[in-house]
């Protein structure tokens, strides 16, 4: 569903990303891991286009993002580490209008509701301003948006970045539904605890290289942070 | 999706606390402008239609004398205005509004209400056009400018872009929610201006009054329309949303601001408009040395000769007619192709003035506007140069049929045809002289004189779409570094 081919990006005379090989088939949650400026957020960007590749390509369904940005995004869908919204709409308004970008325009108010009841948005703040959310808040509607996006491949960078610990579990249980579902997730994550426990598989990445694979039923959580922190050395 | 997207940001316009402030002071400084308009119309008409009667009776009723001398009595000509001066005042207020109509001479228009102190005058600025001109875009820029910058900056457009939203729809989404903005504001007291309109009496000057306003709307929608566009295609390419405000309002002092007060001086420099005096002295010289360099004497001298020929006679004594009164018409005649040329070589500075002003239009798209505006609306050069003429024609009218009559009526005096006969005329005589009528330009010579202008206009608008299709194609989540 995701495929990266010898993906390389740099900047200046700076590599973000070098010959980076990935595949995220459907079921799987892909956890890339790495320390601050591995090229995790490099990778996502690359995936929607937003960032030309130097050389290599990312593909979404076996198609090149470059040649095809618009039906390539029509795949995924997307949660950025900051989710933004437009802050003189409502929680729902906003969710409305992105899910009709996306091309949803079949959701009732019902619909909409029921998305943001399932990322745990409490009811009252949905018809409030976005301007008076919390930033966990904000993060909730931009999972809603994701899930009301119903696409094929999922790329999370750092989604959870502000969520208090319960509405973080109630994520990855989210995630766990998405990936019964079939669904392809790239997660970004500095958290190696929920990797080992919702992830399929695990990437590290070092200054813009991809170090390590492994499956996360082959490793103990132990493990697991054991081979991460010797990489970083 | 394109109404999604217009409707979500007009929503978010109307919800910004920038919206109520900018549209209290556009709609302010509109509705002002209107009224003082229509003040200043209903004024000037008032003024006009009874300063035109009374100098129509004072002629009938300028007392019994001789018909040459009431040719030199005259009449004055006060130029009337088309409804839609109450919205443009145009040149008017620097044009002169009166002529004074005599014997043996042509006469500038007179009495410019901007020479003028009084209070009417003074708002002369103030029109609902010149409001328009200058705080349409800016409206559209305060409302616009952070379209597409001020979503990047706060990282929206990540998201947005994320959606795989096609770059074209965005850009029309966009640019009809912000026109419905702009036209919140600006539609209700367009609306009332049209009510005052109404209420002016619709005085039939000019004709095709539904022409000119569907023109007019067209013209201010272009106008608007061109600052729409650049104003989405800056607010895509700059790098945060002050650079683009600045950018667009750089553009705006210069287009709406700067080159409307300098585009004139430009065109004076380029095409200069003789000093009164010196127009005075060179046509009197001219006239004394006769249009082809032969005296005006010189050839009356010919002209009595020739008469004097054909009539078989040598004494005036003896012509058929009163040789006074002919020899004087024969004069007006011989004055005529001098008065032409020198009036029509102002004329031609004027209009070349103008050229220049429009040619302007191409570097300001206000200036393209300006002309269209004052065009349609009825108070351009065309409508002076009309006044002009329509009051030259009625001068050479009134004085040749003073002296027609003249040249009749004072045959055989007293039994002999002397040049000292003296005849006395009454009201009778005067009415011979229709009242003054101005027929304005028609409305296909006012369309044909704006078409350059409106092309302008339609060619800025493309070009500024162009820009912005160019600027969005190219859109970026994050900022150029
Ligand atoms: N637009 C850019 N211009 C220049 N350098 C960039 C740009 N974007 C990223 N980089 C550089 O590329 C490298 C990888 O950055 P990236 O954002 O992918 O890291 P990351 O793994 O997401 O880090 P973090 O954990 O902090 O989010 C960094 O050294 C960063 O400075
Ligand atoms: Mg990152």
């Amino acid at each position: 569903m995701l495929q990266a081919l010898e993906l390389t990006r740099t900047f200046g005379d700076h590599t973000a990303l070098q010959g980076l090989n990935l595949r995220v088939e459907r079921g799987d949650i892909y956890c890339l891991l790495g320390a601050n400026g591995a090229g995790k957020t490099t990778t996502i960007n690359l995936f929607l286009n937003f960032v030309r590749p130097t050389s290599g390509s990312a593909r979404v369904n076996g198609i090149d993002v470059v040649e095809q940005p618009l039906e390539t995004k029509r795949h995924l869908a997307y949660i950025p580490e900051h989710v933004m919204l437009y802050g003189n709409l409502t929680g729902l308004e906003n969710l409305r209008y992105f899910a009709r970008l996306g091309g949803h325009n079949e959701y009732s108010a019902a619909d909409l509701q029921g998305f943001l009841d399932r990322v745990g948005l409490q009811r009252d703040a949905a018809s409030q301003r976005v301007r008076t959310y919390s930033k966990g808040m904000r993060q909730k509607v931009g999972v809603a948006i994701a899930l009301a996006k119903r696409a094929g491949a999922l790329l999370l960078d750092e989604p959870t970045s502000g969520l208090d610990p319960k509405a973080s579990n109630e994520f990855s249980e989210l995630l766990l539904q998405l990936k019964a579902e079939g669904a392809a997730i790239l997660m970004a994550t500095h958290d190696l605890f929920r990797a080992k426990e919702t992830g399929t598989r695990i990437g590290i990445m070092k200054q813009g290289r991809l170090v390590q694979e492994l499956s996360t039923d082959e490793v103990s959580h132990a493990d697991l942070e054991r081979i991460y922190l010797e990489h970083m050395h | 999706m394109i109404g999604t997207i217009a409707r979500k940001e007009f929503i978010e316009i109307v919800r910004d606390g920038r919206f109520r402030w900018v549209a209290a002071i556009v709609v302010l400084l509109l509705l002002t402008a209107l009224l003082a308009g229509q003040q200043r119309y209903a004024a000037y008409t008032a003024t006009q239609q009874a300063a035109q009667g009374t100098s129509n009776a004072q002629w009938l009723g300028q007392g019994d004398k001789n018909p040459h001398s009431a040719a030199h009595y005259g009449n004055y000509a006060f130029k009337p205005l088309g409804p839609l001066g109450f919205f443009d005042g145009g040149i008017v207020a620097y044009a002169g509004t009166t002529i004074f109509m005599e014997a043996h001479k042509q006469n500038f228009a007179i009495a410019r209400p901007a020479a003028d102190t009084s209070a009417i005058a003074r708002f002369g600025e103030l029109s609902g056009a010149s409001i328009l001109q200058l705080l349409l875009p800016l409206l559209v820029i305060l409302l616009g400018f952070t379209a597409f910058a001020g979503e990047r900056e706060s990282g929206t457009l990540r998201q947005v872009l994320s959606m795989g939203t096609a770059p074209s729809r965005l850009l029309w989404g966009k640019a009809l929610g912000l026109a419905a903005a702009v036209l919140v504001v600006v539609l209700p007291c367009l609306l009332i201006g049209a009510l005052l309109l109404a209420t002016t009496g619709l005085q039939t000057v000019g004709g095709g009054l539904g022409t000119r306003v569907a023109l007019l709307a067209l013209a201010y929608g272009l106008y608007g329309a061109i600052f729409l566009f650049l104003t989405l295609a800056v607010s895509a390419r700059a790098s945060s949303p002050r650079t683009a405000l600045m950018v667009l309002v750089g553009f705006w002092a210069f287009s709406a601001f700067l080159m409307p007060k300098i585009a004139g001086e430009i065109s004076k420099v380029a095409h200069p408009s003789p000093a009164y005096g010196t127009f005075m002295t060179q046509m009197r010289e001219h006239q004394r040395r006769g249009f082809d360099g032969v005296s005006a004497n010189a050839k009356l001298g010919r002209y009595q000769a020739e008469m004097y020929r054909k009539y078989g006679v040598d004494r005036v004594e003896d012509l058929p007619f009163y040789w006074t009164a002919v020899r004087m018409q024969k004069l007006e005649e011989l004055d005529q192709p001098v008065f032409d040329q020198h009036y029509d070589a102002v004329r031609d500075a004027y209009a070349a003035q103008e050229r220049v002003q429009n040619r302007l239009g191409v570097l300001a798209p206000t200036l393209a506007l300006r002309s269209v505006s004052t065009g349609l609306a009825g108070t351009s050069l065309l409508e002076h140069a009309k006044f002009q003429d329509d009051a030259e024609t009625f001068r050479e009218e009134m004085v040749a049929k003073m002296n027609g009559y003249l040249a009749q009526a004072a045959t055989d005096l007293n039994g002999v045809n002397s040049a000292t006969n003296y005849m006395i005329a009454n009201a009778d005589v005067f009415a011979m002289v229709p009242p003054y009528r101005y027929e304005p330009p028609s409305l296909a010579a006012s369309i044909a004189a704006q078409v350059p202008n409106l092309v302008l206009l339609a060619v800025w608008s493309l070009v500024a779409l162009g820009f912005a299709w160019f600027a969005v194609v190219k859109l970026q989540p994050e900022a150029r570094r």
